[in-house]
């Protein structure tokens, strides 16, 4: 900085201009309980659950590194005759999950049956055990707020590079 | 009702109170308000769910300040303590006394009659600059007092910090009120603004220095933010009022906002000419005199009111050893060295002062141009081209 900056103060006067151009901009802030701001196309928010998909091989619970997915299943046949599984129980202890996605990685159907794709980022409830132990009804159908599945033509379908090799 | 009666007590008792009144009601709106200037500085939107889009919001927390408990540390110095606000307060409310804010007006009042009476809270005293620099030096007291007797390592440091502060900015703010002493010949607050109209011109033009000195002391003065170090929130918890609650703290408050109004008043009548409509003189600009003398004086008020709260949402704070520095080697001398130069423009009388203005505005009119107008800085000299390639980060 010359001595004249220095004289004139302009770093002064360019800082009181740059504060002053922001105090003509509208405010950024969303008021939040009345209005809420849609999360990205590629927010990842909270466990989806696609039961016609599902296995029930329990590969998620098994990977699930502190054990809070239950799955419960009986052999049931079906119109052909065929030995089929039948889902008794899919529940997940939300309040305790930490979100690592090793169940969705685990799962082996393509697309994946468990995965986190929806849009729901309230999480917040007023008795402890409320609405954070998610049961199947709660996976698979969420309060409208899924995304669809971006991937659902094969041939699309981004290739895992873990996978590939 | 005889008329010494009505004139020396009923009048200034009735303006006391009155002033009284206005001053904390202001400064709760000015709470809300600063809140709100400063939430839109930084593109936010600031309180807005008290009352009509948060209008309410100041008379909520007076409510919350008064109903909280006025809790005095178990060690603390007691009377010492319980002292502190009222001596920070009353200074600051003392110097209302003698800011003028407008000409003399005549009402006339039921049973009474006709009374004609300066728009002061007391009246215009003849040494009324002298006054106020006394009395509003008398706060620090309150601030230091508070600090020791708060038994906190933190308030005390707010405290000394702030002794220290304002007796550094006392000096140049003092110096720059001589200089518009120097340009009116008066110490009396109503001759300078008279001499603001008899001079043509107002004495923030030759004063442009003087001016300067003045508000950033005045900044400092009031511990505001760039010079906000007595309760510097990151390093002192809230300095020298970390230990008050309730309505104590409130009191502390409240005398900040008292003393921020009374520097704006200062700088309004000292450099802007008071009451005075732009440019008194030319004829032509008759028509500005529709708006009452009183309204200018709030309007230029309300804009260093303002300044205020645009240098709170713009600027970092000091650091200790750069606020001395400022102070007694960057302010002290310019600020003397105007008063040479307001001197002897003074001595050649208002001509003078009307050259000196001249000279000023236009060369700070022109280097401001020029550093706009200047071509930039080619890309490449930047401080990171000289250095040797190792140390590029």
């Amino acid at each position: 900085m010359s001595l004249l900056d220095r004289i004139l103060l302009l770093d002064i006067f360019a800082g009181l201009g740059v504060t002053a151009r922001h105090l003509a901009r509208p405010a950024d802030t969303v008021e939040y309980p009345e209005k809420a701001k849609e999360p990205s196309e590629r927010f990842r928010g909270m466990f989806l659950l696609d039961e016609e998909r599902c296995i029930k091989c329990t590969l998620c619970a098994i990977e699930c590194p502190i054990n809070i997915i239950y799955i419960d299943w009986h052999s049931e046949k079906n119109a052909e005759g065929k030995a089929e599984k039948k889902l008794d129980r899919f529940d997940l202890d939300m309040k305790r999950c930490m979100f690592c996605g090793l169940c969705e990685e685990a799962c082996p159907t393509n697309p994946r049956s468990i995965w986190l794709a929806t849009k729901t980022y309230e999480l917040g409830t007023y008795e402890r055990n409320e609405s954070l132990y998610l049961d199947i009804r709660k996976l698979t159908q969420w309060d409208g707020n899924v995304k669809p599945f971006p991937t659902a033509d094969p041939a699309k379908a981004p290739v895992n590079p873990a996978k590939e090799k | 009702m005889s008329q010494s009666l009505l004139y020396n007590v009923l009048i200034p008792v009735t303006k006391a109170v009155v002033c009284f009144l206005v001053v904390a009601l202001v400064a709760g709106v000015l709470t809300l308000i600063e809140r709100r200037v400063l939430a839109a500085l930084q593109i936010r939107k600031g309180p807005n769910r008290v009352g009509w889009n948060g209008a309410l919001q100041w008379l909520a927390d007076v409510v919350k300040l008064i109903t909280k408990e006025d809790h005095v540390p178990s060690k603390a110095e007691k009377v010492v303590h319980l002292l502190a606000p009222l001596l920070v307060m009353a200074p600051a409310l003392t110097v209302f006394a003698v800011l003028p804010f407008g000409p003399d007006f005549s009402v006339t009042l039921p049973w009474i009659g006709k009374v004609t009476t300066p728009v002061h809270a007391a009246a215009d005293v003849n040494v009324a600059l002298l006054l106020l620099l006394a009395v509003s030096s008398i706060g620090v007291y309150g601030i230091i007092l508070g600090g020791w007797g708060s038994n906190s390592k933190y308030a005390l440091v707010g405290g000394l910090r702030s002794a220290a502060q304002l007796i550094s900015y006392e000096v140049p703010m003092g110096f720059a009120v001589v200089a518009a002493i120097l340009m009116a010949n008066s110490l009396s607050l109503v001759a300078i603004i008279e001499a603001q109209r008899k001079a043509g011109v107002w004495f923030v033009f030759p004063g442009l220095i003087a001016f300067f000195c003045y508000f950033v002391s005045g900044v400092a003065e009031t511990n505001r933010i760039p010079f906000d170090l007595p309760e510097a929130e990151s390093e002192l918890v809230a300095g020298f009022h970390t230990e008050y609650s309730g309505f104590r703290w409130a009191i502390f408050f409240l005398s900040e906002y008292a003393n921020m109004i009374v520097i704006s008043t200062v700088a309004t009548t000292l450099f802007f000419g008071g009451w005075l409509r732009p440019f008194p003189n030319v004829a032509w600009l008759g028509f500005l005199d529709v708006v009452p003398p009183m309204a200018w004086l709030l309007l230029k008020v309300c804009l260093f009111l303002f300044v205020y709260i645009w240098f709170r949402g713009t600027f970092p704070r000091y650091r200790f050893d750069q606020l001395m520095a400022l102070g007694w080697k960057a302010l002290l001398p310019i600020s003397l060295g105007n008063l040479v130069l307001v001197a002897f423009a003074a001595l050649w009388g208002a001509a003078g002062l009307r050259v000196l203005g001249a000279v000023l505005t236009v060369a700070f009119a022109g280097g401001l141009l020029w550093a706009r107008l200047r071509p930039a800085r080619p890309r490449g000299t930047t401080s990171m081209a000289g250095r040797p390639a190792e140390v590029r980060v």
